[in-house]
């Protein structure tokens, strides 16, 4: 077998299973995508250009609030602000996945950090996770960016498809449950031991004490003392 | 022009926040760091999650919070038995219009 084929061989099998996890997501995502592009699309913001917030950040949180929030008139440094305190999630996302990138081409590291929205977070870090660490670093980028491309695909065009129908779906079709039962689903498999438990249990509990804060800074006093609480007891049963 | 160019703005920014730590990954962080990092998720996830399932529509509500705790748990319950996410989500928001249509019934 050629080096070629030796790649090949190793490589195949986990662009099938990373495009695999990720279908299944994009599965789960076609109620909040769909019903988001279709809100998007309703506001008095340019359907394109309120699409063109997928490609742009990738991450639907965001571009709810800055699409709506420009079709309020409102001022863009409000704007810019107000999105970036709600993706400032997405240090911390960086920040976890590093330990598992540090073997990774820096090229690909550049382009890899474009496609860490929160499902190719929680997707890939559960594979990553796992006592084998998913594979050496070449097994670990592939599954990534398989992962990564695949949901990106995905998004693109069920808020894609969302705005095209945003007439025809009836407008009570809303994001108010769809949103967070997708994200539900995108931490029951990182309940993974005592530790990851307790990181959820308080990150949960102080979010919901803070939900008063502007801004979605709950969710930031939230993840910090999740993380915190995580570490304590993670420390505690090492 | 002027709303692409803030969409621009703000996915320049997020791509340096998603960028910031994974481009240095090459350089271990230091230990006490590291042991916090593998709970980010669950904390964000769950930081994200509960206050929306709680309450639905901004506030804590008989209508709006009963049916959606439902919802979330019959999604828990479908994850568990089949570890399969469509399944789980789509039977979660299935518990929701009902639970939903009964609430506004009672």
């Amino acid at each position: 077998m050629s080096t070629a084929e030796r790649t090949q061989a190793v490589v195949a099998p986990v662009v099938r299973h990373g495009c695999r996890d990720a279908a299944a997501v994009v599965l789960a995502y076609v109620p909040f995508g769909v019903t988001l592009g279709a809100t998007l699309a309703r506001t008095g913001v340019n359907p394109l250009t309120a699409w063109a917030s997928s490609p742009l950040m990738f991450g639907g949180a965001a571009q709810l609030l800055s699409v709506q929030l420009l079709d309020a008139g409102a001022n863009a440094i409000v704007v810019i602000l107000g999105a970036l305190v709600v993706n400032a999630r997405m240090l911390l996302y960086s920040a976890s996945l590093a330990p598992h990138a540090g073997d990774w081409p820096a090229r690909w590291r550049w382009a890899g950090a474009y496609l860490l929205a929160d499902p190719v977070y929680a997707v890939a870090v559960a594979r990553f996770s796992r006592p084998d660490r998913g594979g050496d670093g070449r097994v670990r980028l592939t599954y990534y960016l398989a992962v990564g491309l695949t949901f990106w695909v995905g998004w693109m065009g069920l808020t894609g498809a969302g705005a095209l129908l945003a007439g025809v779906l009836p407008a009570s079709l809303s994001l108010e449950l769809a949103a967070p039962l997708t994200f539900l689903l995108l931490l029951l498999p990182m309940l993974a031991d005592r530790a990851a438990y307790a990181a959820a249990a308080v990150g949960g509990g102080v979010a919901v004490l803070a939900s008063g804060l502007p801004l979605g800074l709950g969710l930031l006093l939230g993840a910090a003392a999740g993380v915190t609480a995580g570490g304590l007891i993670g420390a505690r049963h090492a | 022009m002027r709303e692409l160019l803030i969409l621009a703005a703000i996915g320049v920014g997020t791509y340096a926040m998603r960028a910031v730590f994974l481009v240095r990954a090459s350089t271990d962080p230091p230990a006490r760091l590291a042991r916090l990092l593998p709970h980010v998720g669950p904390a964000v996830l769950a930081a994200i999650t509960l206050p929306a399932l709680l309450a639905p529509h901004g506030e804590m509500s008989w209508a709006g919070t009963v049916p959606s705790v439902l919802a979330a748990l019959a999604a828990w319950a479908l994850w568990r038995r089949t570890a399969k996410l469509p399944i789980a989500l789509f039977g979660g928001l299935g518990v929701w219009w009902v639970g939903t249509w009964v609430t506004t019934m009672l």
